[in-house]
């Protein structure tokens, strides 16, 4: 048994830390209050030429080959200094890796490059809807043949970095006659495509940085190639990929939870009531000593799901499971994070009130802790039926 | 034991650093001559020897003439130490002596330990005692941290060194005048900042002024700056800069978390406050306890003098 | 055109320092180590000559130290160095500066570099020695402190960081050694592909036998945390006497007032 990180690991864990510290953490607070649009970009273009957004794409397509694990590392220590940063970069990775995992030999080869060097600024994943969240499988936008050509009506809500994408991995029904979920199939659609609509951007609680928007069909035209994939086979295919998208997203929230009782932990050296160091009370104590406690748990859920993924093993029980464990850990411990600073905490002037709005979403996207809770328990029920 | 003492010159004037290789000899109890390459005109005041080699000739950055000045010293005088300022001259120097005189070198020191010397490490965060294995030693000692004490006079007795040959590797090319910044208070030495306890809008230049007479930068606190005092970019704290100067002067500032948060990392810290249960009193080295507006120009004027 | 640069791995300054047992340096068990920020300027400067000379010069890197300093060596070999030497030891905390350069020189010898970059100083121990010393040993024309640096036709024109802002401009013919200074340049990130491609790069194994039987010729008596900083003097009374006490205080306490 060996639980250390690799040399190389290391170093990437180490150039995300150095980059997101002196690139990422002194615009977090301006992001998030005021927004800066062309600095987030400039800054997703920077972690793109160091080769964030394919780490476990192979080099051919200008990837890092860097594997999960280094994916991993990176995104929790992006996400320390800055989670609408990190989401992107999580959301670019997936969306490599799923086109990498399913598209044809041009499409890998058009579409992953762009991503990885920063030409596009993002890549977006349209799953959801409004009336299919948890329940993806229950989506109604259609995509109809029509000549050389599929013709996408509907809408989906809540995709990431949707304004600056350049390219959509997109769901829609292509057999209406088919069970439930057997008829799905997944496109690409090219941002600036005739009939895609790029709608009203959600005011959220947090993460404000990263664009979340709903997007509409409206008769949208794409050559009949754009199908990613085998026809009426998307929804196994959006089901696979959530499952790395997991590992991402558990380990962003392992990133706030993080810089939150870092922060908080360093306040309570220095805060003084009753004549002491606050760190002195046993009730600053346990909360230092049960969040520090929850995140490493996190972090072994995570390496181990990652490491999983990464051998080729199946890991979808372990992702979830690192996910849900993660995100939830991330939100107490940002919630001991304010507790800690009091009054302080609830203000501006300090950064964990931002940790706490970024980090409540974590417990939601990319599969709620409920959905999580599910899938977990069907892996395991499995082995007993 | 005996010290010979490498002075400092640069840009025809004799540095004042050079008082305090004397200052560490003395502490060493050891007698000292001195090498010095300079000029006639700027010799320093003492009554020991001094070598004096002619900068006009030998350069003031020429370690490889220095060095043959240096060895030519160390012939004549036979000392058990040469000792060097931890400076862009002396430590660029040092080494050099040390491998031509296959002498231990002890560098950048701080403190005198019965004999052995005590030098930082880990970025102050440690100390080290440090004794040389051979029998001739080569030391720089921190800049200030052995200062003089009274004003330095006396007429040295000169003995002038000269090289047969001026023949170098480096080729000195001149100086450059230090650029003008804009306030980037997270590399000032000294910060001077004003915190509500000013008063008013009015007050705030004799604040700038005591910063000016320590040759330091204007800083705030948030209140100063949000009434529009003091521009942003002079804001220490958790909403202005981080800062960690050598000295930090609190004047009128309470002690609001989100600007200790900003400042508490300065060497020396300072505060000036009417209220002597301010929370900066809790992380001050000094606090005077007084009237800003009484106390800062009378220090002012002190330090201008 | 052979280009060397030496580099050190030492403790991230930001963590906590204790004695080892023997209280001869810090107790490296609970630390995490990267690359001496200084030497991070000279594999820039190193790496940015190669640019400029169109990819000619072969880049060495050499490190001291324990089996952990691969990483460091391997983020040298990632900003662009071609290969590397690693002089494996585990003692090497023990040896001083010239021991250090010996054998650093003694490897150097036989490879005539034209160039050497090192970092002014390390971090930890901050002796400013090592990189002089090696020049001094290979007969090599040096300038320390370097917070400018051009190369044009054999000959280096450095700029040297003095007190006070002032900058000292000099010319060295090669071969030469310089120590680089905070300001030289600003170290790129090694990039992702680089870093797994640096996996594929020669590094030499080489031990201290083999290079140097030089005696030390400075000892640690001891390393011990600095004494705390005492409670705050509190100063009252009348303002003629607070001003005379306190500038009698900074005098003594601090470097900036004198």
């Amino acid at each position: 048994m060996f639980l250390d990180l690799t040399e190389e690991q290391k170093l990437i864990q180490e150039t995300a830390r150095n980059f997101a510290r002196s690139e990422l953490e002194p615009l977090a607070a301006k992001l998030d209050r005021e927004g800066d649009r062309p600095a987030f970009l400039a800054n997703l273009k920077k972690l793109a030429e160091l080769g964030f957004m394919g780490l476990n794409v192979q080099g051919e397509y200008g990837g890092s080959e860097a594997g999960v694990v280094a994916f991993s590392v990176a995104m929790t220590e992006i996400a320390r200094a800055c989670a609408s940063t990190a989401v992107t970069v999580s959301v670019n990775n997936m969306v490599c890796e799923v086109i990498q995992t399913i598209g044809s030999q041009e499409q890998k080869e058009k579409y992953i490059p762009l991503i990885c060097s920063g030409a596009y600024a993002a890549g977006s994943f349209a799953l959801t809807e409004t009336g299919a969240g948890s329940d993806p499988a229950g989506m109604t936008t259609t995509a109809v043949l029509d000549g050389d050509s599929w013709v996408l009506n509907g809408s989906k809500i809540f995709i990431t970095s949707a304004p600056y994408a350049g390219v959509f991995v997109v769901w829609a029904v292509t057999d209406r006659e088919a069970p439930k979920g057997k008829g799905i199939s997944c496109f690409l659609v090219e941002q600036g495509t005739p009939g895609l609509v790029i709608g009203k951007q959600e005011e959220k609680t947090g993460q404000h940085a990263s664009a979340t928007n709903e997007l509409v069909f409206d008769n949208c035209r794409i050559p009949k190639d754009a199908l990613m994939g085998k026809l009426n086979d998307g929804f196994r295919i959006a089901v696979a990929e959530l499952g790395g998208g997991r590992i991402g997203i558990g380990s962003l929230a392992l990133g706030v939870g993080l810089a939150a009782m870092d922060y908080a932990t360093r306040y309570s050296t220095e805060r003084v009531q009753f004549g002491q160091k606050i760190s002195s009370f046993q009730a600053i104590q346990w909360k230092i000593a049960d969040s520090y406690t929850e995140l490493e748990a996190a972090r072994l859920l995570l390496m181990s799901a990652a490491f999983r993924k990464e051998s080729g093993r199946p890991f979808a029980k372990e992702a979830s499971m690192a996910k849900l464990f993660a995100t939830e850990a991330a939100n107490r411990a940002c919630y001991n994070a304010v507790q800690m600073l009091g009054g302080y905490g609830y203000t501006a002037d300090f950064p964990v009130e931002r940790y706490a709005r970024d980090v409540r979403i974590t417990s939601i996207y990319e599969g709620t802790s409920e959905i999580q809770r599910v899938i977990i328990a069907r892996e395991i029920l499995k082995n007993f039926s | 034991m005996k010290a010979l003492l490498i002075g400092e010159y640069r840009q025809g004037k004799l540095l004042d650093t050079t008082y305090e290789l004397k200052a560490f000899a003395d502490r060493l109890g050891a007698d000292s001559v001195m090498l010095l390459v300079g000029s006639d005109a700027e010799l320093p005041k003492c009554d020991s020897k001094v070598y004096l080699a002619d900068a006009a000739k030998y350069g003031e950055y020429n370690p490889d003439l220095h060095k043959q000045l240096v060895l030519q010293a160390v012939e004549k005088e036979n000392p058990d130490c040469i000792v060097f300022v931890h400076s862009s001259y002396g430590w660029d120097l040092a080494p050099r002596v040390a491998v031509a005189l296959k002498a231990g070198q002890v560098s950048e020191i701080v403190a005198l330990n019965e004999g052995a010397y005590e030098v930082n490490a880990c970025n102050a965060k440690l100390r080290r005692t440090v004794t040389p294995k051979s029998g001739r030693c080569v030391l720089t000692i921190q800049a200030g941290a052995f200062s003089p004490t009274g004003e330095p006079q006396g007429a040295p007795q000169l003995e002038r060194l000269d090289l047969s040959g001026t023949a170098s590797a480096i080729e000195f090319v001149g100086y450059e005048a230090a650029e003008q910044k804009g306030v980037d208070l997270s590399k000032a030495e000294i910060i001077v900042s004003a915190g509500r306890g000013v008063g008013k809008k009015d007050n705030v230049p004799v604040i700038a002024a005591l910063a000016s007479a320590l040759g330091g930068e204007l800083g705030a606190s948030r209140p100063v700056v949000d009434a529009g005092w003091v521009d942003h970019s002079h804001q220490v704290g958790t909403t202005g800069q981080t800062v960690s100067p050598k000295l930090y002067v609190a004047c009128g500032i309470s002690g609001a978390i989100q600007h200790l948060a900003g400042m508490k990392k300065a060497d020396f810290i300072v505060a000036i406050n009417k209220d002597k249960d301010a929370p900066i009193g809790e992380i001050a080295d000094v606090l005077v306890v007084a009237d800003v507006m009484q106390f800062v120009p009378a220090f002012t004027a002190k330090c201008a003098r | 055109m052979k280009i060397l640069v030496c580099i050190k791995q030492v403790p991230d300054m930001e963590s906590r320092f204790r004695p080892n047992g023997d209280k001869t340096w810090y107790d490296e068990s609970d630390l995490a180590f990267r690359m001496n920020e200084y030497d991070e300027y000279a594999v820039e400067q190193a790496v940015q000559l190669k640019e400029q000379l169109g990819g000619e010069p072969e880049i060495t890197v050499l490190s001291i130290g324990p089996e952990r300093t691969v990483e460091a060596i391997k983020k040298a070999l990632a900003m662009g160095g071609d290969r590397a030497v690693h002089i494996r030891d585990d003692r090497y905390y023990q040896k001083d500066p010239w021991q250090i350069a010996s054998m650093i020189a003694s490897y150097a010898k036989g490879e005539s570099f034209d160039l050497i970059f090192t970092g002014m100083q390390s971090q930890d121990r901050g002796s400013a020695q090592v990189g002089v010393i090696v020049a001094e040993l290979l007969g090599l024309s040096c300038a320390t402190t370097l917070v400018g640096f051009s190369y044009d036709g054999g000959t280096v024109t450095v700029k040297r960081e003095l007190e006070g802002g002032i900058k000292g401009v000099a010319k060295l013919k090669l071969p030469a050694l310089v120590t680089c200074q905070l300001g030289l340049n600003t170290p790129r990130y090694p990039t992702l592909p680089n870093i797994m491609k640096a996996k594929k790069k020669e590094i030499a194994a080489l031990t201290p036998a083999e290079l140097s039987g030089e005696a030390e010729l400075t000892a640690t008596a001891a390393i011990y945390p600095p004494a705390k900083k005492g409670g705050g003097l509190v100063l009252e009374g009348e303002i003629g006497a607070q001003v005379d006490r306190l500038m009698g205080i900074l005098k003594e306490k601090t470097a900036v007032l004198r």
